[in-house]
């Protein structure tokens, strides 16, 4: 009994940075107009960022995080200006293309010349691997508190942006029609900047809690979430920044039950098997796409 | 009394690729006037409404609105200055609020939020009814009648709308032009383009009649409703 719930505390921290990376991806794809695969990438370089400051600044975890955010900020604002004109002709597919290229460009510089290519691993510090709740055998760590709580923080302030504030309804607007976005007046490229900002702000604290909850990252860890934030994404139906919310969740149960019940590492097969099943009877996702 | 010009069009051209639709248009609005535009589907009123909105890049001639000239300037600075459009097909976002909908349509409006609320539901009372729910629930009449609200709520110095009429029961259409003339009265001043000719030159002071891309007649609203070639092309007489 205590197992499981350390292990479901241990899985629903997995599912909230879930949560968080496909809340930005959505954001991007909604209000930006781009299919965001680089996404993902741009937050595992935050992740190095954060580990060079770390170590020049003897594991300073304020400077650490204040790094992570800043670089996942700048690295999704630098973007923009690539994506723009395929946003501005509704070229979905060429952004997908022009993403990829991008994440393949952030994975080679990842690999070849961060860190020698060799894998870092963050201190054990940041990782707030002490147990804060023991009960028998198994513990709550601080860090998983710390992701929880984090996450259910930063998505209630992001749907609070998204439905209590002008920004928010210019969000909304430019993802239903960015023809009438642009009748009402809405200044498009800034207002698309904004949702840039905000992705990378949320990709830099995402960044972070990844680093709490694997302790390392390498070239390839971008790849790997890629596939699951757009696969969660398409899971929940493309652009539903609800229903992603809940997708998330159950990917991160799914995997975090498989990885502990489970002998081998299945966790990828079912995860992904429950993606292709619901897509195979819900073509536009579990809560159906954009909302 | 002279009356103060408000848009001022000369010699606009607009192209997309290689097809030209519009040709040389030249268009004048003054203040508290309701000016219609009429012509067949395809002749290039959509076309002129939304050039004024900067909304296709590909421009020749120029464009002034309260003396400003606004032929480069960005959509978002000319709505800000004060101009809406109603378009066709309402435009309206169908997954938000009805209450939203009018937040959206005072994005740039410095005044007051409230009186312009009030404004508008008293305009409308149906809308006050409906507020909460969802724009792509109500009726065609209704999402008509929310499009031109919203467009109203940041209380434009020019009104545009293109084809109002569209798809809605003769009823509601009455209806509208109703509210279009109270509007008038007011002191809105009102562009409109409309393919219902007849309905349009009853309510215009002066109308323009749009041929692939060309103005061929304009003048007063009467004298349009009684010359010969507009009542065999346009009121079916």
């Amino acid at each position: 009994m205590e197992t499981l719930i350390a292990q479901l505390i241990n899985a629903i921290a997995l599912g909230s940075i879930y949560a968080l990376l496909v809340i930005g991806f959505n954001l991007l794809l909604v209000v930006g107009g781009i299919f965001p695969f680089a996404y993902s990438h741009i937050v595992v370089l935050s992740m190095y960022m954060c580990w060079f400051v770390l170590k020049i600044t003897g594991n300073n975890l304020v400077l650490g995080t204040v790094a992570a955010i800043v670089s996942g900020v700048a690295f999704s604002l630098i973007t923009e200006p690539i994506f723009r004109p395929l946003a501005k002709r509704g070229a979905v597919l060429g952004s997908f293309i022009v993403a990829m290229a991008i994440s393949m460009i952030i994975t080679d510089i990842m690999s070849q010349r961060l860190n020698m290519g060799i894998v870092i691993s963050f201190p054990q510090s940041l990782q707030g691997k002490e147990a804060l709740v023991s009960f028998g055998t198994a513990t709550i760590t601080a860090g998983q508190i710390a992701t929880i709580a984090g996450s259910i923080g930063s998505g209630i302030g992001f749907f609070y942006l998204l439905y209590r504030t002008k920004i928010g309804r210019a969000f909304r607007a430019m993802g239903q029609s960015s023809f009438s976005a642009r009748l009402l007046g809405i200044p498009i490229t800034k207002t698309s900047l904004f949702a840039y900002g905000i992705a990378g702000f949320l990709g830099g604290i995402s960044s972070i809690f990844l680093a709490m909850a694997i302790g390392t990252a390498s070239s390839t860890l971008g790849d790997n979430l890629a596939l699951k934030v757009m696969a969660v994404a398409m899971f929940a139906g493309l652009g539903n920044l609800g229903g992603g919310l809940i997708a998330a969740l159950i990917l991160g149960l799914a995997e975090g039950m498989a990885l502990a019940y489970l002998p081998g590492n299945w966790s990828q097969a079912i995860a992904f098997g429950m993606i292709m099943i619901v897509v195979m009877v819900k073509p536009k996702g579990l809560f159906g796409a954009m909302a | 009394m002279e009356r103060n010009n408000i848009l001022k069009i000369e010699n606009l051209h607009v192209s997309f690729g290689p097809v030209k639709a519009i040709r040389g248009v030249s268009l004048e609005v003054n203040e508290g006037e309701i000016v219609v535009l009429i012509g067949a589907n395809g002749a290039g009123k959509t076309t002129l409404l939304e050039s004024i909105l900067n909304i296709n890049p590909s421009r020749e001639g120029s464009i002034c609105f309260m003396e400003e000239d606004i032929t480069r300037k960005k959509t978002e600075h000319i709505v800000a200055s004060g101009i809406s459009l109603i378009p066709e097909g309402r435009g309206i976002l169908p997954l938000m609020t009805v209450m939203e909908n009018l937040q959206l349509g005072a994005y740039h409006f410095k005044g007051n939020l409230n009186k312009s609320l009030d404004m508008v539901y008293k305009l409308f009372p149906v809308l006050r009814k409906r507020n909460k729910q969802m724009a792509g629930t109500l009726s065609g009449g209704e999402q008509q009648m929310l499009s031109l609200a919203r467009g109203l709520m940041s209380a434009p110095k020019l009104l545009m709308l293109d084809e109002p009429s569209l798809g809605l029961a003769p009823v509601v259409v009455n209806e509208l032009f109703q509210i279009l003339e109270v509007l008038n009265n007011s002191g809105y001043t009102i562009l409109l383009s409309e393919q219902n000719a007849k309905i349009a030159l009853e309510l215009g002071d002066l109308g323009y009649v749009f041929e692939t891309g060309n103005i061929v007649m304009s003048g007063d609203t009467e004298e349009l409703q009684n010359n010969p070639r507009v009542k065999e092309a346009y009121l079916g007489v």
